[in-house]
């Protein structure tokens, strides 16, 4: 009777699940790319190829505004959030009561979609929280400045928690010895910060800043909820972009030639991500 | 021991394989191919955005529950918000998964007949008694896809009450007029003079004022938005917009809880306004100074212009679709049920009987409504295009441009028609 090998053993094992992630992934992940290359209708039976059309409208049209406001959000709902949980971190680190570490948890604990919600009537024009606490009459999602703005805020208040705990993890693995030796050689509050905690957080801080940074170059649901993309178009990121081509517009070409740009920059990240992960 | 024989590998692989080949069978078809045949089905479903609404949700289950009881079927209801209802149903409709009786704004006929899915409901639709208009608001390249629930049309409202403490005298009848009314409202203090749409999911109510504003918007299969009138009509909504005669960020649902509240003095909305309105508002004696306006018009001796309106009832072809059928004419056709559904929402019924019965025929507001706007309605020229939705956004996201001061009105128009003309089909 003849034996398996180890690695023919290893293939067997994976069998089923390469079988799934065809079937599942791999397979509608190609059609999709090929749907960028047809004018294809969800209203409508047929295809027809059309080649490099669909592309060539987007880069001639909507494709660069979208990336400027992805990528506008995506460094705003980034940058804001890590800087508010690193300083969170940095003080529940010192001694700040333990209690307050909850407290900050409870925006990442509620559903994305429920604290778009409670943030769409904080930010509405004639009954909302907000005006009505400054006793002003701003438009504060209907202008295209205040829009991404207030977007940014939102998305800042639901993940900012996650990026705390992350990072304070990472500042209790930091020996306390190290901040000591440098306090016994002179070095004040600034310094050791400079010269002991950022290079000992600079592999957690990159890590948890880059994750950070793909999900938000991915994110739906609060710009989505909050202003569907509006106003004019402000505030419209790639995956509402898609969103509205393939199931508003039913323009399945379109909707998935502009994914499939999409999915190279992501690509671009992923490769980022793995070699800061490698490293 | 990490080894395995040879027929103990095959036995896995088989094991596995049928593992996939039953996921895959589970898998919807990707093809969208709807079930075939009515199999004579004691249970259907049904969907419809009024289950989503507060105002009309107890008024359609109890249809719903009065039928499934007396015909002993079971009737599996569904419902998605009315702003997300069409994407829902075509995605859902492509995928093989809608079966059974849907309820349709008129205005999304034309889109999904192209899909192919609806039955011709041509024999139940003539046994009905439904009057002729509302026949026709059911019919889309010469077949009956929907059976009519109700028909009327979207106009404006006016709080009298507030008018009145304003000044106004009298409703107003021109362009003028109506923006001299808003201008002594707008003295009132916490009030919007008119609670138009200004978000872009219903700012295709701009379409009746660029009527008003003299344009065809389709003349000959040729867009006409963009013309000088169509232009007019937005730069008078953008100094509406920059007087704060209208608000920022209203849709039709803000709009309602405004005027609900008392802080609206008009807007725009369906017949079904004092259903919802009845329901919302805090101050009861509101509905009493609800009066429905004809629009404004240009110049004297011009047409009022309204947008016609209803819903029907359509069934997707395949398993229960006979016994949906017949639960879409009961729903819209049974004369004492469409008269106390008209009791409940105040939506008009579409039959003669139902038309003629004492609940309905003896309503001063559904009358007034129609004498003042159902009488002079026509319909979105836009409708008859699949892409007619995507006519509409690419409009209303153009003139959000205008408002938020993004674009001029020439511009932005000419921009929304270059894209409206490529989903022509």
């Amino acid at each position: 009777m003849r034996k398996l090998t180890n690695g023919q053993f290893a293939w067997l094992l994976m069998a089923p699940g390469v079988a799934l992630f065809l079937a599942i992934i791999a397979y509608p992940l190609v059609a999709a790319l090929v749907t960028g290359f047809f004018e294809q209708s969800l209203v409508r039976p047929g295809r027809t190829f059309v080649g490099l059309a669909n592309f060539a409208d987007l880069l001639g049209g909507d494709f660069w505004p979208v990336l400027r406001n992805t990528l506008v959000f995506t460094l705003g709902a980034t940058v804001i959030p890590f800087l508010l949980g690193y300083v969170l971190a940095l003080a529940l680190n010192s001694g700040l009561p333990g209690f307050l570490r909850g407290l900050f948890l409870f925006p990442w604990v509620i559903p994305g979609v429920v604290v778009s919600f409670l943030w769409l009537w904080i930010f509405n024009a004639n009954y909302g929280v907000l005006n009505g606490l400054l006793g002003t009459e701003i438009s504060w999602l209907g202008q295209p400045g205040t829009a991404m703005a207030a977007v940014i805020v939102t998305k800042t208040w639901a993940s900012f928690p996650w990026m705390m705990v992350m990072l304070l993890a990472g500042l209790q693995t930091m020996p306390r010895e190290l901040h000591e030796a440098a306090a016994v050689d002179g070095a004040g509050a600034i310094r050791r910060f400079r010269s002991v905690t950022v290079p000992h957080m600079k592999g957690i801080a990159g890590i948890v800043f880059l994750l950070e940074f793909i999900w938000n170059f991915q994110h739906f649901d609060t710009i989505y909820v909050l202003t569907g993309g509006g106003p004019a178009g402000a505030t419209k990121t790639f995956a509402v972009a898609v969103y509205d081509t393939a199931f508003k517009g039913f323009d399945l070409g379109h909707a998935t030639a502009l994914g499939g740009l999409w999915m190279v920059l992501l690509l671009m990240l992923m490769v980022l991500y793995l070699r800061k992960e490698a490293s | 021991m990490n080894t395995l024989n040879r027929r103990d590998a095959l036995r896995l692989l088989g094991l596995s394989t049928l593992g996939v080949t039953a996921l895959a069978a589970c898998a919807p078809d990707a093809s969208g191919g709807a079930p075939q045949g009515d199999t004579a089905a004691k249970s259907f479903g049904f969907t419809s955005w009024s289950l989503n609404e507060e105002a009309q949700k107890a008024a359609v289950q109890a249809i719903v529950d009065g039928y499934a009881g007396s015909n002993g079927v079971k009737i599996t209801t569904a419902s998605f918000p009315y702003n997300e209802y069409l994407n829902q149903v075509t995605l859902k409709l492509r995928g093989g998964q809608l079966t059974g009786a849907i309820q349709l704004d008129v205005a999304w006929l034309g889109a999904l007949a192209a899909m192919g899915r609806l039955r011709d409901l041509a024999t139940p639709a003539a046994k009905g008694g439904y009057t002729d208009v509302a026949l026709s608001s059911g019919q889309t390249g010469g077949k009956q896809l929907g059976l009519p629930w109700t028909t009327g049309s979207i106009g404006l409202i006016a709080n009298t009450g507030l008018l009145e403490k304003a000044g106004v005298d009298g409703m107003p009848a021109t362009v003028a007029e109506f923006e001299a009314a808003l201008r002594k409202v707008a003295a009132l203090d916490g009030v919007i003079p008119y609670a138009a749409a200004t978000k872009a999911a219903q700012l295709k109510d701009i379409l009746p004022w660029m009527r008003t504003f003299g344009s065809p918007l389709l003349a000959e299969d040729q867009i006409t938005v963009g013309d000088d009138p169509s232009v007019a009509a937005v730069e008078w909504y953008k100094k509406l917009y920059d007087a704060k005669l209208i608000a920022p960020d209203v849709d039709r649902f803000d709009a309602r809880a405004l005027f609900a509240q008392g802080k609206a003095a008009f807007y725009d909305d369906a017949i079904i306004a004092r259903g919802v309105v009845e329901s919302q508002a805090p101050d009861k004696s509101l509905t009493a100074k609800m009066a429905p306006l004809s629009r404004p018009v240009l110049k004297a001796g011009d047409s009022p212009q309204a947008l016609l309106w209803g819903h029907v009832i359509a069934v997707v072809e395949g398993e229960g679709a006979d016994a949906a059928a017949a639960f879409a004419a009961h729903a819209t056709s049974d004369t004492a049920t469409v008269a106390t559904f008209f009791e409940k929402v105040k939506l008009p019924p579409t039959t003669a009987a139902g038309l003629a019965d004492p609940k309905v025929s003896g309503d001063a507001f559904t009358t007034e409504w129609t004498e003042k706007i159902t009488k002079t309605a026509t319909a979105n020229p836009f409708w008859r295009y699949a892409g007619y939705a995507q006519i509409e956004t690419a409009i209303a996201e153009q003139v959000q441009a205008v408002l938020v001061g993004d674009s001029s009105a020439k511009e932005a128009l000419a921009k929304a028609t270059e894209t409206a003309k490529g989903l022509q089909k």
